[in-house]
């Protein structure tokens, strides 16, 4: 009778559930995987690469900066700058999931990965045999020419590399010169997101936006928030009444000064009365590549006009 | 048409589907090539000098893999989605129906949210924690649900509702709080299978076969309890034992399958719909039909969402209704057996 046969079946996959869970039957092998501090240390034992494939824009944008663009291969589908960029061929990742064919059979001999890349499609990667390199997310403006020592020398543009580090760190150098005699720190607020215009979106403390903020002369007004990306509501602005409104959402959002003031209850704050609601490019925020420092200086400049004139 | 003819015919088109699906890519590879390569890898041919390392990577470990774990996916998703049907006699019913897929969300995002050291065990967290969500639901439902010795079917579907809610509503809120999981949480909540390879399809093998082979071998009681509970007892069936053991059986199976490939609507619903509406309502052969019909509904889903807007990889759940929800109004509407329920 088919009772009989149930029972045997499922004693079977009680058997199977206590003894191979889907965790237990894992690692037989051992795969390398790529260390996540492993970019610190100088990869001397690996030759220059010369088919390289980016992961994320901010890599994209440092390699193009370093003049290892032309041995480029493939790139995620949000890479888009520079121009050049876009017409290299598309690996996926629009969708989430990275196009892993598409990556195999461009041969590449260097992935450059980012914190954003899945860590199942990592270790695909690393199953493929390719040699995977991930470039951690800078906290400070040391740790961004860090990254771009590393990239260069991988791509064997050491040269270019230690120009380009010490040229940004030059200009950073000098934004901060420009702006530690101001006598305030305005109160910075950045918009990530107002699709609900009651609750929006600021960025917290470790984000990129707060870094920039700080080293621009400026207080972040998520920067106690506890988290890196947090819903704050309209009662809290109103609360602290920041002295500036940063839209980042203009970028991708086409948020402008004009519909922040026609926001309800948004006219209260002090910022808006004094039409201190500027739009910001988020490119420059979001990706840890050599235009932070180009965020940097277009923040400063917001900050603390008196300064550059 | 016999059973045996009917599913001469589905496995037909199944094996249609796989060889689709392991020859069709973003990367050309020639029949000629991809027919080498197999031939010289069951040690048939000596290796083709035309297939490069990279052709039989490609086909051996990106694709034949995953179009198995699909297979294997959508076979278990409508093998257990008709097996509620019958058990629940509710046409509406699918395998998500007392809480798997929910629970399995929950499980998968918080695994996600909590950062593992980042090797291969600490890869294989995420299915074990969305299976463990899975059955710990499921056991939840079923014993809210029990009064004294029965489980009445009302009472677990209204209960699997609510537990649903709770945990889905506890998955928004972790996903919320965890910005940069959010895209690959919501990537697998759509059924992208993250893993891939061969290891997740020899874990997810065993559950799958064991389960939808127990349920093969139940069809009999289920065309039993279409008379309803207490017609079925008169007969001398067990109800409330039977209804444990394919509770069990169609959750462990499903619980597999999307602790892999993330959670696939819809197959679990329209693929055992269509078997009946072409092959009839009896349980002996709607469920082996549904099982082989389920792999290769979810191949072809694959296969456009690898391919559509390729070189973008679109999760196979937004095409499974997108593409399904259509195909299926379709049939649906064109069927002169319409009171087939």
């Amino acid at each position: 009778m088919p009772r009989k046969y149930i029972y045997l079946g499922l004693a079977a996959i009680l058997m199977l559930s206590a003894c191979g869970s889907p965790a237990a039957t894992s690692p037989t092998v051992s795969v390398p995987m790529t260390q996540p501090d492993g970019f610190g240390h100088q990869p001397t034992a690996l030759a220059t690469a010369q088919r390289i494939i980016s992961l994320a824009p901010s890599n994209t944008e440092l390699l193009y900066a370093v003049g290892a663009g032309p041995q480029m291969v493939g790139r995620d589908s949000f890479s888009d700058f520079p121009a050049e960029a876009k017409s290299l061929p598309d690996m996926g990742g629009g969708f989430v999931a990275l196009n892993m064919e598409l990556i195999v059979a461009a041969k590449p001999d260097l992935v450059l990965a980012s914190p954003l890349t899945p860590p199942e499609q990592l270790a695909d990667l690393n199953n493929a045999g390719l040699n995977v390199q991930v470039v951690q997310n800078p906290t400070t403006f040391e740790e961004l020419y860090a990254n771009i020592r590393s990239v260069a020398s991988l791509a064997g543009h050491e040269a270019e590399g230690e120009n380009l580090a010490s040229q940004l760190k030059d200009r950073v150098d000098a934004i901060q010169a420009a702006v530690a005699p101001a006598a305030a720190r305005p109160l910075v607020y950045y918009e990530l997101d107002a699709t609900d215009p009651s609750a929006p979106y600021t960025s917290g403390p470790g984000t990129f936006v707060d870094l920039l903020i700080r080293t621009a002369g400026g207080v972040n007004f998520g920067a106690d928030l506890g988290q890196e990306w947090v819903q704050v509501s309209v009662e809290e602005l109103l609360n602290r009444q920041p002295d500036m409104i940063l839209l980042g959402d203009y970028t991708y959002g086409g948020v402008t000064p004009e519909q922040v003031r026609a926001r309800a209850g948004w006219d209260a704050l002090t910022a808006v009365q004094r039409e201190q609601v500027f739009t910001f490019d988020d490119n420059l925020v979001s990706r840890p590549g050599p235009r932070l420092v180009d965020g940097l200086e277009a923040m400063a400049k917001l900050l603390h006009p008196d300064s550059f004139n | 048409m016999t059973l045996g003819r009917a599913l001469a015919l589905s496995l037909m088109l199944l094996a249609a589907a796989l060889v689709l699906s392991v020859a069709v890519g973003p990367v050309n590879i020639p029949p000629r090539t991809i027919f080498s390569v197999f031939a010289a890898n069951l040690g048939l041919t000596q290796p083709p000098l035309a297939a490069t390392d990279v052709t039989s990577t490609i086909l051996l470990d990106i694709r034949l893999p995953h179009a198995v774990l699909l297979l294997l996916t959508g076979a278990a998703l409508a093998g257990s989605g008709a097996s509620y049907q019958g058990l629940f006699r509710n046409p509406l019913a699918d395998p998500y129906l007392i809480g798997v897929a929910s629970g399995a969300g929950l499980g998968a995002v918080v695994a996600m949210s909590i950062r593992w050291p980042e090797d291969l065990a600490g890869l294989y967290v995420i299915p074990a924690a969305a299976f463990i969500g899975a059955a710990l639901t499921v056991m939840l439902v079923y014993s809210l649900a029990r009064i004294g010795r029965s489980v009445p079917t009302t009472t677990l579907i209204l209960a699997g509702v609510a537990v649903s809610s709770f945990a889905t509503s506890l998955t928004s809120f972790l996903m919320l709080r965890s910005n940069d999981q959010l895209r690959r949480a919501t990537g697998w909540l759509l059924g992208g299978s993250l893993l891939s390879g061969w290891q997740p399809v020899i874990a997810l093998l065993p559950y799958v076969t064991v389960g939808l082979a127990a349920l093969i071998a139940s069809a009999y009681v289920l065309n039993v309890l279409q008379f309803g509970e207490e017609q079925a007892a008169q007969m001398g069936l067990p109800a409330e034992r039977v209804k444990f053991w394919l509770i069990l059986a169609a959750s462990l199976t499903t619980a597999s399958a999307v602790a892999f490939s993330g959670i696939i609507g819809f197959i679990g619903l329209m693929v055992p719909h269509l078997v009946r509406l072409i092959w009839g309502a009896d349980y002996r052969r709607l469920l082996p039909l549904s099982v082989v019909g389920g792999g290769t509904a979810l191949l072809l889903a694959d296969l456009l969402a690898r391919t559509v807007i390729a070189p973008q990889v679109l999760p196979v759940g937004i095409v499974t209704a997108l593409a399904g929800a259509p195909f299926f109004l379709w049939v649906l509407r064109r069927s002169k057996n319409q009171g087939y329920w």
